[in-house]
């Protein structure tokens, strides 16, 4: 097993590779860049999101080390004073419309201003997967000297380590270590049938209350139910109208999620890394990643099913699904050996194992909430595939990563960068020339597979 | 991987042999010629093409002179077609592909004064467009292109962003005009230089590199990365074609440039 240096470290040499493809997800990351930050689509989602620009960095990296600083640097500089990273950082150009819910819908320069909300740029209220470190890290690694000359590590840092303690603070409603989530847009997976249980409890806000923004250029049959959509505004709405204070709202939904947490911990060693780069102590990182592996463990893992499972603190109990995120703690390099194990063999069992494609569906292929078109409730995701191709190769499963990479960059290609794909078919689903879907494309293009041996 | 030519006047040696010599050990792959007036180009034909007959490699020729064919005066103008006519004739006989030109430099800029130019706007179009209308073909009837080079507003006031070039390529449309751009121009003039490489990369042909601060590439704050990642999208093959001022050593500086561009994505 790799340390978790090793992993970090990871180089990323420049590897022969499919010149079409690469031009094509270049293409994408070029058109999508918009001066200081990539919007994950030009039609669907036209502002910032968080932990689409991580990923984006990740691949901007190798298209430009100066744009993927910009990309994290930008989505930083809107952070809340008590630490959230937002999930949408809005678009000033562009008219309130342009998305639902708007700026006008989360207030957040206003109802949020007494949990710290900037005043001058408007934001969404919640937060997305804490990716950033990890991304601030391999940005920094693609070359240090840029880095160094611009003064990068140093200025992110605080940021990301204030946003983990927000997470490890605020955030640790369970009071067992681990962040939990208060929306079903927070851990990125919107309307995954992990959520639903949980969701049954939340009145939907009437249909007539809002509209919807997604299906202007989105497919019904592609998206997340009305009733659902309800259900995601109602919620938010009750969080805004707590002020987004974290100390006094009664979060009706409230999960904690493995993918959320697998990710708080690798770039939490992300952090360890920038530190000492820096010349500061990164045990405290170090020691925060172990603790959060066995909170992870402790608190998510289902051995029987053997994946990790959801745990809704409403009732105290993992929730009855398995869906991708469950998988995504692979990344963690410090898991038990048969952890890894068992993931390995949920991984290339019959729930999880799609042939045609070699992608990993968002949902247990053989769950009864099963959809191959249906956003988060069965299509394959381009950037779960890219964490579990690197949990994969961090426990040194290299013939089984290499099988997910070469489905990855073939379904990349063969989709348009589309922004998720039928795991049976490799149909593209989603909006096209998806931001993310390019840049990780690039990143596995631009990084040699036999550099991350053990 | 992205090619890249050295223009002549900047690599030491008495012959365009010793200069071949020296911009092969720095790693360059051409030698960009500088085209003088009065015909000075088609008078070097017996060094040119000896030159070429010795393996030298000679791609293109760049404009040297101090009038162009968007010249106010009709006699200038006039002259500076001749001249460009005669710079392809000669190019094409050595084996290169093209010439380039801005529509003028020096002559007027909107941004200084008296700011407003004796000709208007529609007027500038016409000129430009009679001029490169006559060039393009003369370089199509001999096989090569003319490249026209778009200028910062303080060099020229006709055309400064590749937006500009295009409309005027596409009116003519001859395949033998295409743009030759410059990355100190465009990082002037454009509002995002690798997503203008990508908006008109169908009538890009020739590019020339120099820094934010018109030394070379590597001595001030471009982000070549994304600029050269940009062409390498297009599938732009042409050179990269280093045409600038000097600082430092100027040996060492020219002897630099190969190496940086290739270490920042070319």
């Amino acid at each position: 097993m790799n340390s978790p240096l090793d992993l970090l470290d990871r180089p990323a040499p420049a590897a022969p590779a499919d010149l079409t493809l690469r031009r094509g997800a270049a293409r994408v990351l070029l058109d999508n860049w918009t001066g200081a930050s990539t919007v994950p689509s030009r039609s669907l989602y036209p502002h910032q999101w968080s932990w689409d620009s991580a990923f984006v960095a990740v691949g901007l990296r190798h298209l430009s080390v100066r744009r993927a600083q910009r990309e994290l640097e930008s989505l930083l500089a809107a952070q809340w004073a008590d630490g959230r990273v937002p999930h949408i950082v809005f678009n000033p150009a562009l008219p309130h419309d342009a998305y639902f819910p708007s700026p006008d819908f989360w207030q957040s320069s206003t109802a949020g201003r007494t949990a710290g909300a900037p005043a001058s740029v408007e934001t969404s209220g919640i937060v997305q997967p804490p990716v950033h470190a990890l991304a601030a890290w391999l940005v920094h690694r693609a070359d240090p000297a840029e880095s160094r000359r611009r003064g990068f590590l140093a200025r992110v840092r605080p940021r990301l380590a204030a946003w983990h303690d927000y997470l490890l603070g605020r955030r640790d409603l369970g009071g067992g270590g681990l962040a939990a989530v208060v929306h079903p847009w927070e851990p990125g997976m919107d309307n995954s049938p992990g959520w639903d249980r949980a969701l049954q409890r939340v009145e939907p806000s009437p249909p007539g209350t809002f509209r919807r923004a997604d299906l202007d250029h989105g497919h019904p049959a592609d998206r997340p139910t009305d009733l659902d959509y309800g259900r995601y505004v109602r919620l938010a709405t009750e969080y805004r109208e707590a002020g987004y204070d974290d100390r006094v709202v009664r979060h009706r939904f409230a999960v904690e999620d493995p993918a959320f947490n697998a990710l708080l911990v690798v770039s939490e060693l992300a952090l360890a890394a920038m530190a000492r780069e820096l010349g500061l102590p990164g045990q405290p990182h170090t020691e925060r990643a172990a603790g959060l592996t066995r909170a992870l463990v402790d608190r998510l893992w289902d051995e029987r099913a053997g994946l990790f499972r959801v745990r809704d603190l409403h009732t105290g109990e993992p929730v009855d699904e398995r869906t991708v995120s469950g998988l995504i703690p692979l990344l963690v390099p410090q898991l038990p050996e048969e952890i890894v194990r068992r993931l390995r063999s949920t991984l290339t069992g019959p729930r999880f194992s799609a042939p045609a494609t070699h992608l990993v569906p968002s949902y247990d292929l053989t769950g009864h909430a099963f959809d191959p078109t249906r956003y988060w409730r069965g299509p394959a995701w381009f950037n779960t595939a890219w964490l579990i191709e690197r949990g994969l190769r961090t426990h040194g499963f290299q013939q089984d990563a290499e099988r997910l990479r070469t489905g990855f960059l073939t379904e990349a290609g063969r989709s348009g960068f589309a922004e998720y794909v039928d795991p049976a078919t490799g149909a593209a689903r989603g909006t096209r020339h998806f931001s993310w879907t390019a840049a990780l494309t690039l990143d596995l293009l631009s990084t040699d597979p036999e550099e991350a041996g053990p | 991987m992205l090619k890249t030519a050295v223009q002549e006047q900047l690599v030491p040696g008495d012959t365009l042999q010793a200069k071949w010599d020296f911009a092969q050990q720095a790693g360059y792959d051409a030698i960009e010629l500088r085209g003088k007036g009065d015909f000075h180009f088609a008078s070097r034909r017996e060094e040119l093409r000896q030159a070429h007959k010795d393996g030298v490699v000679m791609p293109t020729v760049c404009v040297d002179m101090l009038h162009f064919l968007g010249a106010f005066d009709e006699e200038l103008r006039r002259d500076a077609v001749a001249q460009m006519k005669s710079q392809l004739t000669v190019i094409a006989e050595i084996g290169g592909v093209g010439a380039q030109t801005p529509a003028s430099y020096g002559m007027f800029s909107r941004r200084l004064p008296p700011f407003e130019p004796p000709r208007t706007e529609e007027e500038d179009r016409e000129v430009l467009l009679a001029g490169l209308t006559e060039l393009g073909e003369h370089a199509r009837s001999e096989g090569v292109t003319l490249f026209l080079e778009p200028l910062n507003r303080y060099e020229d006031h006709m055309v400064n962003r590749l937006g500009q070039a295009a409309d005027l390529i596409r009116a003519v449309g001859l395949d033998s005009v295409r743009i030759g751009i410059d990355s100190y121009h465009m990082n002037i003039e454009e509002t995002d230089p690798a997503a203008a490489i990508v908006a008109h990369a169908d009538v890009i042909g020739h590019a020339q590199v120099s820094d934010s601060n018109r030394f070379q590439p590597g001595a001030g704050h471009l982000d070549w990365p994304a600029w050269l990642g940009a062409l390498h999208t297009v599938g732009y093959d042409g050179h990269l074609a280093l045409e600038c001022r000097l600082t430092g050593d100027p040996v060492e500086a020219v002897r630099s440039v190969p190496a940086f561009l290739k270490r920042s994505g070319a």
